[in-house]
């Protein structure tokens, strides 16, 4: 039998696939070693990407009310800037003003009254409401006395949590002082900022890239503008709901609806759990089944009515997807990659249909060139 | 020949028409629902919260009423296919009107017992309601969304 011969060709970019694999492997050896000036750099970049990266996401939910207000002859550019800073400080301060004492009154009352009232319930009342009966919780309150779990996180994770935002205090003031500047110059300039962007690209590539940069700044700000408004909405039409229905902290449980609807799906099932146990554990007010009902209706207009109206087209991912985007970048980037997750799983979507659709005019280009040679 | 099942083209003044009334109906229940977080019934009297609120509503009505009617020839002869930011304008109104609505009920002195009762049936209707609105005027099939 004749044997198989490989090209020159296929052997030279075997070659080639080869020493690129064996030198970004050394690359990563050297870097290894290196470790302690590496994390130097790291911590130089993070310090100048966390601010940069912030001022721009709030610049793609700002921009088209600037834009907007320019349209309509409030201008120049300065005038309408300075319109929008104002009215945001004002909000800011109104909601602070007005809000922050009532729930700073709430969690104090919560603190005082009610606290008390679950601890003893979770040490004696809930063994008599127990589901599976008496001895099973007999059996799991042992197991959890014996191997002392809860004393063991709790010492793990409270210093953690301490050193980590005392260490990350400092950065954080600094990129709060920060952003209201960068934002400013980023805002006046915005146009000839991008300009200067795209110039540095090849002029080869320019005009792909500048459509892949616009189609990934529509995806993130409509993702950003659009989680804003449902944060804002929920969080006032699920207060006022709690409220009319009697629930006694209502501020604390709408704001948490309005905070926690960032994380898609698990988001309304989080913000419905504290205040089913309080309703369930504090005997006056709404019963339970009442909270669940409620929070049941606010989900259905969730994902039913304001969801599709203002996340649109751009953001349309299947739930499984969401779902999975969450638990991989939950595990990658924590807090912020839950948060984070939806748009970043719609932006490389977004980049495999520009991909695609970059390949399919290429071949019709091809196509063409070929019919009319 | 004209089919006559077609569905009629509703132009930016009918659908203006439309939002303002809803706006003018819905007026006083929203302010309510956005004062009923600050608790102002227990800073001002609610009936003379109320009068003036019903006063600025009337102020209201009769500059939009104007307003409509100055601009009916221009907007008469704007049509668009689908009237998608309006019915989002309209899907706000609902939520907070009716919120507001049984924020006015309890003001009014109702059994605060029968308020989930009440939430649950108005809920329902307006779903309907903003599921006919959506089919009828602003051209947007709902139940054929996906």
């Amino acid at each position: 039998m004749k044997k198989r011969q490989i090209s020159d060709d296929s052997l030279n970019r075997i070659i080639k696939y080869l020493v690129i694999t064996l030198l970004g492997l050394a690359i990563i050896f050297i870097a290894i070693q290196f470790s302690d000036f590496w994390t130097w750099i790291l911590n130089a970049i993070k310090a100048v990407i966390v601010p940069v990266g912030l001022s721009y996401l709030v610049a793609l939910v700002v921009f088209p009310i600037i834009k907007y207000l320019e349209k309509k002859g409030i201008g120049p550019r300065g005038f309408s800037l300075g319109i929008v800073f104002v009215l945001t400080a004002a909000l800011i301060f109104a909601t602070f003003k007005y809000l922050g004492p009532k729930i700073t009154e709430q969690i104090t009352t919560f603190f005082n009254r009610d606290f008390q009232t679950i601890t003893v319930y979770f040490q004696t009342d809930l063994r008599d409401d127990f589901i599976f009966g008496t001895q099973i919780y007999d059996q799991v309150s042992s197991y959890i006395a014996d191997t002392d779990i809860i004393n063991t996180t709790l010492n793990q994770v409270i210093p953690n949590l301490i050193s980590y935002f005392t260490s990350s205090l400092i950065p954080m003031i600094m990129t709060i002082m920060l952003l209201p500047i960068l934002l400013i110059f980023y805002l006046l300039d915005y146009e000839m900022i991008s300009e200067r962007i795209r110039s540095i690209i090849p002029s080869k590539h320019e005009r792909d890239y500048t459509e892949l940069g616009a189609r990934l700044n529509n995806t993130i700000g409509a993702y950003l503008r659009g989680q804003l408004s449902l944060v804002v909405i929920l969080g006032f039409v699920a207060t006022i709901v709690y409220r009319l229905i009697g629930l006694k902290y209502y501020l604390i449980f709408g704001v948490l609806v309005g905070v926690t609807n960032v994380i898609p799906y698990f988001g309304m099932i989080i913000a419905a759990l504290p205040p089913t146990i309080y309703a369930m554990i504090a005997g006056t007010g709404p019963g339970p089944v009442l909270v669940l009902a409620v929070n049941g209706i606010m989900q259905f207009f969730e994902g039913n009515f304001f969801q599709p109206y203002i996340m649109g087209k751009n953001l349309s991912l299947h739930p499984i997807v969401v779902i999975m985007s969450i638990l991989f970048f939950g595990s990658l980037f924590g807090a912020v990659g839950i948060i984070l997750a939806s748009p970043i799983t719609a932006s490389i979507r977004e980049f495999f249909i520009f991909i695609r659709q970059r390949r399919k005019r290429k071949e019709i280009k091809h196509d063409v060139e070929v019919d009319s040679s | 020949m004209i089919k006559k099942d077609r569905q009629r083209i509703y132009s930016q003044f009918d659908i203006n028409v439309i939002l303002f009334f809803l706006s003018m109906i819905f007026f006083i229940p929203i302010v309510l629902v956005f004062t009923y977080i600050f608790e102002v019934d227990q800073l001002l009297n609610i009936n003379t919260f109320m009068f003036w609120l019903l006063i600025t509503n009337f102020i209201l009505m009769l500059i939009g009423f104007f307003s409509l009617m100055i601009r009916k020839e221009k907007l008469i002869r704007q049509v668009k296919p689908t009237y998608r930011v309006e019915f989002f304008y309209v899907i706000l109104l609902f939520s907070f009107g009716i919120l507001g609505f049984i924020v006015l009920y309890d003001y009014m002195g109702g059994n605060r017992k029968y308020i989930a009762n009440i939430l649950v049936v108005v809920f329902v209707a307006s779903v309907y309601a903003l599921i006919y609105l959506g089919k009828k005027y602003f051209k947007f099939y709902y139940m054929k969304k996906k």
